[in-house]
């Protein structure tokens, strides 16, 4: 178990982390992912890597709870009357510069992409296969996003 | 800059971002994981592959790797969260259980309990005489015993401990979760998903918030009127929130646990418990002039090491009780134990079955245990002295009765005159 805990949990919650941008969140989710794929491991096929499993998991959750976050936050917007003013999501206070700060402005179904793609390094059908997307959106979500990021980070030279 | 530039530097600059309190959140993780683990008895014989990660070598040698490992792995097991592990993983059952005596006869420590039933709720006196308070389907004491709040149907209502009605106010939801506030007289309930308050005598009825989550609001132990509850929960995250019960202005709210089944005041005032299936976690919070609360921060209490089944804060707020559950089917087994300072949980005993309910006392000096796979009552002392057993509890609660009867809740023990 210390093996496996080892090798996966540090990724794993730090994928959670740059996708929902909020330090007791991503705990949250890398733990609930690791006890759901334990919970799961009746049904898994432990002939298979470990790693993609549960970062699977990690990814949905992340989406699920940045979308759910990314709603609530409008609804309270829109209960004070202050949906003009209300803020695009803000980055953690340690990604505040940069490419990250970037990072930090992109939707979470983007950013999800961004991380399996540049952190855990799954090819675009790896990733369509783990987010049940067709591969076309997969590719143009990452292409979106990295023009993105290019946009914001020229803007800042 | 280029997308083909952006691409080749963001996989360094993704596993070089800092993650906040990675270390903490790692070593709280650890706990919660390997619980889960023992839990399914198979920490030793996992045979999942353990693969490296995929991506560039770690830049620490293989061999220095493995030491940190070992070393974050003893670490762990010394710490009180491992330890509370350790002793789990290792843990061989021992039946401590007293020997029950049937029929609750007297209430070790005194006092009096309101214990909710299929037919309702029923006040019992320390000399263990008992009285059914009518059809109710809930039940809550007020702050000195002089009243019982219940709930039936769309109608809270305020009755005397020997079931004479006081007052009934029509609600526009099922009420659930009434709950009497100890510094003046108001009882804040649910009604559908809307939290309401009213005063003690039935007037000045009002809404506080809609959209609550199924969990029973907490008053403040200031004696002021500040008001905890949770928000959301089904079609958006649940929120802790503090609000102004008079005016119902927000004063502070943040991110609830998922699946947060219980809130409770601690720490005696600057605290509060939040209690979902897997995780304990005080809430510290900054007491402002005017009644103001600011959340400052956030704790997570050691892993109990299985699923939390329920959790009791003392009456003076500076020790937490839990039941946890670990194993399946015949293998189900659960801890009593006892969180007080900063030392780890402290196991008071382990029985074979499922323990529903953990109470304290008034002077906060005894736990009373629900186990229902006995049906008994277990009265826990929480400092020296022997454990006491009442058997026969559901039948007591349910005179008459031929055949099975729904074990009862304690939905209060109440302080003693």
């Amino acid at each position: 178990m210390a093996d496996l805990y080892a090798a996966h949990w540090r990724r794993a919650h730090r994928a959670a982390y740059l996708i929902v941008h909020d330090a007791a969140a991503a705990e949250d989710v890398a733990q609930d992912a690791f006890l759901a794929a334990i919970g799961a491991l009746d049904r898994f096929d432990r002939r298979r890597p470990f790693g993609p499993w549960l970062h699977r998991i990690v990814a949905n959750r992340a989406i699920d709870w940045a979308r759910r976050e990314g709603l609530r936050r409008r609804v309270d917007a829109e209960r004070e009357g202050e949906a003009e003013r209300a803020p695009a999501p803000r980055p953690g206070p340690e990604i505040d510069e940069g490419v990250m700060a970037a990072l930090a402005g992109l939707p979470a179904d983007q950013r999800a992409v961004v991380v399996l793609r540049h952190l855990l390094e799954y090819s675009p059908g790896e990733i369509a296969r783990m987010l049940e997307l067709p591969r076309g959106t997969v590719n143009s979500r990452l292409r979106r996003a990295l023009d993105r990021l290019g946009e914001l980070l020229e803007d800042e030279r | 800059m280029s997308a083909p530039g952006i691409e080749q530097r963001l996989p360094g600059l993704l596993r070089e971002a800092p993650v906040p309190g990675a270390t903490e959140a790692e070593r709280r993780g650890h706990a919660v994981v390997a619980a889960a683990f023992a839990e399914r008895g198979e920490a030793d014989r996992l045979p999942v592959s353990a693969e490296a990660p995929r991506g560039r070598p770690a830049s620490l040698p293989r061999l220095a790797l493995g030491l940190l490992i070992a070393a974050l792995a003893a670490a762990l097991l010394l710490s009180p969260a491992g330890a509370s592990v350790r002793h789990w993983v290792g843990d061989v059952f021992t039946d401590n259980a007293p020997k029950a005596h049937p029929g609750l006869t007297a209430i070790p420590g005194g006092g009096r309990l309101l214990v909710q039933s299929a037919d309702g709720p029923w006040v019992v006196q320390a000399d263990g005489s008992r009285r059914l308070l009518g059809d109710y389907s809930e039940a809550t004491w007020s702050p000195h015993g002089l009243f019982v709040g219940t709930a039936s149907g769309r109608t809270l209502n305020a009755v005397e401990p020997d079931g004479t009605p006081h007052w009934t106010l029509n609600a526009p939801g099922p009420v659930t979760d009434p709950r009497w506030w100890a510094g003046k007289y108001r009882i804040a309930y649910r009604a559908g998903n809307e939290l309401r308050v009213v005063a003690g005598d039935g007037s000045g009825d009002h809404l506080l918030a809609r959209g609550t989550a199924p969990v029973a609001p907490v008053w403040s132990p200031t004696g002021l009127r500040q008001l905890a509850f949770v928000e959301g929960g089904v079609s958006r995250p649940p929120r802790l929130t503090f609000a102004d019960a008079e005016s119902g202005a927000p004063l502070d709210s943040a991110a609830a646990l998922p699946s947060t089944f219980k809130i409770e005041w601690a720490d005696p005032v600057h605290g509060l418990l939040e209690v979902s299936r897997s995780v304990l976690r005080i809430r510290a919070l900054q007491l402002g002039e005017n009644g103001a609360i600011a959340i400052q921060g956030s704790t997570r209490l050691p892993s109990p090491g299985g699923r939390i089944e329920d959790a009791s804060v003392a009456p003076a707020g500076d020790r937490v009780a839990v039941v946890a559950r670990l194993g399946h089917g015949e293998r189900t087994r659960s801890s009593v134990l006892l969180y007080e300072g900063d030392a780890g949980p402290r196991r008071l005993l382990t029985l074979p079955g499922r323990l529903s309910q953990v109470v304290f006392s008034p002077d906060s000096r005894r736990l009373l245990v629900a186990w229902p796979d006995a049906d008994e009552w277990l009265f826990v002392p929480v400092g020296k002295g022997q454990p006491q057993a009442v058997g026969d509890v559901s039948a007591a609660f349910a005179p008459g009765s031929k055949g099975a009867v729904a074990f009862p809740t304690v939905e209060g023990w109440c302080c003693a005159r």
